[in-house]
């Protein structure tokens, strides 16, 4: 499969709604805006912020 | 598709997708409109609509007019939606794509709107753009590897 080729199968998985490979920031960032515009909580298994969370004491 | 297209060229004003909302209801009834002007040239429906759709949404960024914006009223129950860290969370990241999406090139933002956001094929966004779909793939690869290339430089 050519680099071009791949970017199809990729884009066309995103127009899907699916999260070809969460590992790649410009999927990553292109979803997160998908799931903004049908106003839609992220459903996806990839892991979304860094945040953590930390009882207070 | 025309409301996720309106929607991700204007972006939220306020926090609302009000005037996207609006626009892409112009969409609707200019395509109505038009229909029956509308001649079968062998290419698809959806590239009369987004030729309609591409010109509306650039004359509201044109106008740029901020009208009122309209709230909700007091909910009465439990709000089922996102908790604040969660709307936060997820306001910055999406404000990230938005920000890196506006320094491609207008055609290439374009491109991967039409292809990602509203779900059109290559050929379809090809005849959108007036390209070929040759030309489309080529360019939507370079257009996702700049915008992996700006969002990985970000990131470091």
């Amino acid at each position: 499969m050519t680099p071009e080729e791949e970017t199809e199968a990729l884009l066309d998985a995103l127009g899907r709604g699916q999260v070809p490979d969460p590992a790649d920031p410009a999927v990553r960032l292109l979803a997160a805006l998908l799931d903004d515009v049908d106003q839609r909580r992220p459903q996806r298994s990839q892991r979304r912020s860094s945040v953590s969370m930390t009882p207070s004491t | 598709m025309v409301v996720r297209y309106c929607r991700a060229r204007l972006g939220r004003v306020s926090g609302q997708y009000h005037i996207a909302d609006d626009v892409a209801q112009e969409v609707c009834i200019a395509v109505l409109s038009a229909l029956p002007r509308y001649r079968d040239m062998g290419r698809p429906f959806a590239s009369f609509v987004f030729g309609i759709a591409s010109h509306k949404v650039a004359d509201a960024l044109r106008s740029s007019v901020r009208s009122a914006v309209p709230t909700q009223d007091l909910p009465d129950g439990p709000d089922d939606g996102p908790g604040p860290e969660e709307t936060v969370v997820r306001y910055i990241e999406v404000e990230h794509a938005r920000r890196l999406l506006a320094r491609l090139p207008d055609n290439q933002r374009e491109l991967l709107l039409l292809r990602v956001v509203s779900g059109l094929s290559a050929e379809e966004t090809g005849n959108v753009l007036g390209m070929s779909p040759g030309a489309v793939r080529v360019a939507q690869h370079r257009a996702l590897a700049r915008l992996r290339q700006m969002a990985e430089l970000e990131s470091a």
